[in-house]
């Protein structure tokens, strides 16, 4: 993956470098706005890593150029501006994606991925988890090598959550998003839908937040493994 | 009582301008009445009224001349006449300081004198008004000599310090002052409040304005005295407005440059910690990653504190639905909660709408939560209620931690405060911000004990009143 790296700090842009580099991607580096510019016209590049405060201008005049000209390329947005307005103004400017520095190494890599995934999802549908396996486009869900039968709003609900796999999914967004008028069909229908969904994938995946919403942590729970 | 009487001798003590301008007007009454007593009792030490009217020379002289042959009858006309000199000019009594002399001779003897007490007072030249010393003490003395025989009248009035004396012990001077001079500060004392009015005017908005507002004062005296004043006010509110958003935006500054050196440290020793497989590197290494938390944390919040403080005369409130939002932040926290081994929990009641400013809320919230998530120990549980009390949303965050003893529980607002006994790291800077945010929306924080002795934090925010709460979205 070439990912062009936009940060003036030294160090942390070069940290970003070496970091992401271990993980095997490919990193182009640049500490300016014009730079940017030229690097991006002279090479392919599959997501742009974007510092705002640039000494020769606003990270954000990059990024309307770039949708102005209709480039589709993900950019995830590093900056130490952490208000909700910056924020919003920037995905509202195109970005796919907002970290606050200072940000952990893991939680930029998952970003980075989950954007990857997102953007050439062609090449790669499905969504695997420990033992789980969802394809989007044909629907279909294999647990440790079996498929299994979902409903549509299982389906959906397990999507949901693989896609933020790690972050807890509020109870709010899956009504809202899974459950059309949701709250007419009854306050427990969530949790009949996930009952359902954990007796055909298996207990150790879906975890409750109890009165927030649900999760499927990146790595097994010793507590659930072992109930 | 004697604090009572303390304080009452201390309001008195203390300078009045008031004060200040009624003694003045006192003392202007006064020293007015002083100079228009002086000037007659001159007037009359210069020209004694008595010692003016021939006449009475005359009649005397009469008296003396045509009863000289009967000195028995002269002696009780003279007498009688003396009596009703006395008792018009004098005070009617003879033995008195300030009552007139008459000594009336014949040739070289004296044939009447008005009393003995009063020696024999001569004047240099008749028929002028002279002070004259008879006995230790000065007269204004007039001879007035007959044409016709050698028989001579000399009427004599005390000089003016006798006088003086005389008036003061009498109470002539004091009196009239004593009495009229609580007449005169009632409406002196009126008038003076009447004219301070706009005085107090500008100390009234002065003393009403919030710690936060710094706008220049709306009432604008068109008095010259008072002008000078509020455009001093004015300009110093202005001064410290200027230096407080100076202040705000160097700090703001400041706090936002940290975070990238920040960010550096961090992601340089998380790339190093991956590398290395040396486990007392790793934990090293660990070690400098929570230091770097912590300072991430602190500029974090201190950025939050900035932005609470600012007033923010932009952020206007909007409705939002507290239990939406709450669950929306707890679901954002819970990785760390389950990193740490706690377990969040949430009840919560449908629709709380509350009026407020959605970040400084999140920063409530995170804080309330991220707190209790600090102090608990590791398989404890962290509930959140989000309910309605009557006019209240109620929020209240319980962790099965060590609690805060009663005796800290208004300390901890402050900012930088930390509990002494606390073993844990921290700013001291989280419940300053839930504090100043709660402040901001109206609201009370309370701290209590829950059954188990953790921390039960209450949070009371006015609750919105709206027909139909719009759903609040997701981020």
């Amino acid at each position: 993956m070439n990912l062009l790296l936009v940060e003036d700090d030294l160090d942390l842009g070069n940290g970003v470098r070496i970091a992401l580099a271990n993980q095997g991607m490919d990193v182009v580096w640049v500490r300016r706005l014009d730079d940017a510019l030229r690097t991006l016209d002279g090479g392919t590049f599959d997501m742009v890593l974007l510092d705002l405060g640039l000494p020769d201008g606003d990270g954000l005049d990059l990024l309307f150029r770039l949708r102005r000209d209709r480039q589709i390329l993900p950019v995830l947005v590093l900056s130490a501006r952490d208000a909700l307005n910056d924020r919003l103004r920037s995905l509202d400017d195109g970005a796919d994606d907002y970290l606050v520095k200072p940000f952990a190494l893991a939680e930029l890599l998952s970003r980075v991925r989950a954007l990857a995934r997102r953007s050439y999802g062609f090449n790669d549908e499905t969504i695997r988890m420990r033992g789980l396996a969802l394809h989007e486009p044909t629907r279909g869900v294999i647990v440790d090598g079996e498929p299994v039968e979902l409903s549509r709003c299982e389906f959906d609900l397990l999507a949901l959550l693989l896609k933020r796999t790690g972050r807890v999914v509020t109870r709010r967004v899956m009504e809202e998003q899974v459950l059309p008028g949701g709250q007419a069909n009854g306050s427990n229908s969530l949790e009949v839908h996930i009952s359902n969904l954990r007796r055909k994938i298996g207990q150790g995946y879906i975890r409750t937040v109890r009165g927030i919403g649900y999760v499927i942590d990146v790595q097994s729970l010793v507590r659930s493994t072992t109930k | 009582m004697m604090q009572a009487l303390a304080q009452r001798w201390k309001n008195w003590k203390q300078p009045s301008l008031m004060r200040r301008l009624l003694l003045a007007q006192m003392g202007v009454v006064a020293l007015l009445w002083t100079m228009a007593v002086a000037l007659l009792l001159y007037d009359s030490y210069e020209d004694p009224e008595l010692l003016k009217y021939d006449k009475i020379f005359q009649t005397v002289l009469a008296i003396s001349q045509n009863m000289a042959d009967h000195p028995d009858k002269q002696q009780e006309t003279l007498a009688a006449f003396d009596a009703a000199l006395l008792e018009t000019v004098g005070d009617g009594d003879a033995a008195s300081d300030s009552s007139p002399v008459m000594q009336v001779w014949q040739g070289d003897r004296l044939i009447y004198r008005s009393t003995a007490a009063v020696p024999v007072i001569l004047n240099s030249a008749p028929n002028r008004i002279e002070t004259v010393k008879a006995g230790n003490r000065e007269w204004r003395a007039r001879t007035l000599v007959s044409a016709t025989t050698d028989t001579r009248v000399m009427l004599a009035e005390p000089s003016v310090w006798r006088l003086t004396v005389t008036v003061m012990y009498r109470g002539y001077y004091l009196l009239p002052l004593v009495i009229s001079l609580p007449f005169l500060i009632f409406p002196a004392w009126l008038s003076v409040r009447l004219a301070l009015r706009p005085w107090r005017q500008v100390s009234k908005e002065t003393a009403e304005r919030g710690p936060a507002d710094l706008t220049p004062l709306s009432y604008t005296p068109p008095h010259k005295e008072l002008q000078p004043l509020v455009q001093s006010i004015n300009s110093l509110l202005q001064r410290v407005r200027d230096s407080t958003s100076r202040e705000r935006s160097l700090i703001a500054d400041a706090a936002h440059e940290l975070r990238t050196p920040l960010a550096a440290m961090r992601v340089n020793v998380e790339a190093l910690k991956e590398q290395s497989t040396d486990e007392g590197q790793r934990e090293l290494m660990g070690n400098l990653l929570r230091s770097n938390d912590r300072a991430a944390r602190l500029v974090g919040q201190l950025l939050q504190l900035m932005r609470s403080d600012a007033v923010s005369d932009n952020a206007l409130p909007v409705m939002l639905s507290l239990d939406g939002l709450v669950q929306d932040r707890l679901a954002m926290i819970e990785g760390l909660a389950s990193a740490r081994g706690i377990e969040l929990e949430l009840v919560c009641e449908d629709r709380v709408p509350v009026l407020g400013e959605r970040e400084s809320l999140v920063s409530m919230i995170d804080n309330l939560v991220n707190n209790a998530i600090k102090y608990s120990p590791s398989g404890s549980t962290v509930v959140v209620h989000v309910a309605h009390e009557g006019p209240h949303a109620l929020l209240t965050v319980a962790d099965q931690g060590p609690g805060i003893p009663a005796a800290l529980r208004e300390r901890v607002f402050d900012r930088f405060f930390r509990n002494p006994d606390q073993t844990q790291s921290g700013s001291g800077l989280g419940l300053a911000i839930v504090k100043s945010v709660i402040d901001r929306h109206g609201g009370e924080v309370t701290l209590g004990e829950t059954a188990e002795g953790g921390l039960l934090v209450t949070v009371r925010l006015p609750l919105a009143m709206a027909e139909a709460p719009q759903p609040m979205l997701c981020s």
